[in-house]
């Protein structure tokens, strides 16, 4: 670990600030961390969409299931970021085994269900142990701070609510004058179920393309917060700067 | 290299440089449902005894509602806690972006901008502007010149192992000093193997610079104790 390379301060943070120093690093990346992840999602997103032919509320449950798999590629963009590194699409298929294909399984099954897994990922994705260490190493991660993890979780949960019913309530905004009403009829008939899911689903999209980023990277933030406390970091640093005065 | 961080200073009218650490998404979300809850059981409290008062009991819970949505932030904010209950209990509160407590003006500004902040729906250009923004503030905050930013929370004691004291090789400066003593506070939270090597790279502090192993750990330590001032 090259605690001086890091491009973060490094000091002894509350929860709620760590997981505000993950967003301040995601919005600092923002543009390889869009980059990246629009690159892979947009894709995915555009089959989850067409999935509509289907059954009308697959294309939300698809999205919903593939974001542990999508986070992976912010993940590594950001753990790049943390480090003062800027990240281009080339990157990311040249590592596409390590952030695409190693896992598969579990990220669309165990860590979906992971009330705070934007907290444990970086563990399974960054660390690179297998089996009972890892087990322990998560364990050790997620002592006192699961609480956190799941704070960082619902709160996001909530903001990406919020922004999805923002851009349903932008859709009937901005009908042609005289036809709100109607569209609001149009979007609770139960008649209609398949446009509404299509709108709801559409609107989860973008949201999910905006947010993503930044809930991994609080969970990230959070991470960061607990290795600088377990490993003292910030001292750590410290101490190489005195030594080289 | 520009390291990262949320701060943001702050210089006060005497010149001199404040460090303020603005809340984000987490905590102001869950102060804000905290205050709501809050609320939800005033109005109750309010409602209930008025319910037997007929047509004018509906007419004063109505202006309650009102002050409830509109007053309630302003009042706390303005008391001198300048916070809200919710935000309180989060350990954040709102001052001016200079750090001085906050103005009457400012606060009615912001809460009335809470409706700019509230659309289209749910809070969602409060969101969005919280995230985009390095400073975390919402639209209100922009309008108000105001900051919702974390408490100062007093350091945890902690206990230091008893070692014998004992001098440093040379004179420290004031940032060493600090950094000796902060190894040993994090001490009891470290394992021992990740302390030894921490401890071999303060090592010269006590002439054993290059060696390491729990004896080097120890002399640190004292010289940690040295500096606390028992001699």
């Amino acid at each position: 670990m090259q605690v001086d390379a890091l491009a973060i301060r490094l000091r002894q943070r509350s929860n709620g600030e760590a997981a505000d120093l993950g967003v301040r690093l995601c919005q600092h990346a923002a543009r390889s961390v869009f980059t990246c992840y629009l690159a892979v999602a947009l894709p995915i997103m555009l089959v989850c969409l067409a999935l509509i032919e289907v059954a009308a509320w697959l294309p939300t449950v698809a999205i919903w299931l593939a974001k542990p798999w999508l986070d992976r590629t912010i993940l590594y963009v950001l753990s790049r970021a943390a480090f003062g590194q800027a990240t281009t699409p080339r990157d990311v298929i040249r590592a596409r085994r390590e952030i695409w294909w190693s896992q598969l399984l579990r990220s669309w099954t165990q860590r979906r269900l992971s009330p705070w897994r934007s907290l444990t990922g970086p563990v399974y994705q960054l660390e690179g142990l297998r089996g009972a260490r890892q087990r322990k190493r998560v364990r050790q991660i997620r002592a006192g701070k699961s609480g956190a993890g799941l704070m960082v979780t619902s709160a996001f949960g909530l903001a990406e609510l919020a922004i999805t019913m923002s851009f349903v309530s932008l859709f009937v905004w901005f009908a042609p004058q005289g036809m709100a009403p109607e569209l609001w009829e149009l979007l609770l008939d139960s008649e209609n179920q398949t446009s509404i899911q299509f709108v709801f689903a559409l609107a989860y999209a973008i949201t999910v393309a905006f947010v993503e980023p930044y809930y991994v990277a609080a969970g990230f933030g959070l991470y960061l917060n607990r290795r600088v406390e377990l490993e003292a970091w910030d001292i750590e640093q410290e101490l190489k700067r005195a030594r080289a005065r | 290299m520009e390291t990262l961080d949320t701060v943001v200073s702050a210089e006060t009218p005497e010149g001199i440089a404040i460090e303020l650490r603005p809340a984000g998404l987490g905590a102001r979300c869950f102060a804000y449902l905290i205050d709501q809850l809050v609320r939800f059981v005033i109005l109750y409290a309010v409602a209930l005894p008025l319910s037997f008062t007929g047509r004018f009991g509906y007419g004063i819970l109505l202006i309650v509602m009102f002050l409830l949505a509109w007053i309630y932030p302003v009042v706390f904010e303005l008391s001198r806690w300048g916070a809200t209950p919710g935000k309180r209990l989060l350990g954040i509160k709102v001052v001016m972006d200079n750090g001085l407590p906050i103005t009457p003006a400012a606060s009615l500004t912001r809460n009335l901008l809470r409706t700019a902040d509230f659309l289209p729906a749910l809070y969602g250009s409060g969101i969005v502007s919280m995230l985009l923004r390095r400073d975390f503030k919402r639209l209100g905050d922009i309008a108000a010149n105001t900051l919702v930013v974390y408490q100062p929370e007093a350091a945890p004691k902690v206990a230091l192992e008893n070692v014998e004291p004992r001098p440093p090789v040379r004179p420290l400066d004031p940032q060493e000093q600090a950094t000796i003593i902060g190894l040993a506070a994090r001490a009891s939270r470290l394992t021992p193997e990740r302390m030894d090597e921490l401890a071999a790279l303060a090592a010269w502090v006590t002439g054993d610079a290059g060696r390491s192993g729990p004896d080097v750990t120890r002399r640190v330590l004292g010289v940690a104790q040295w500096l606390l001032g028992r001699r």
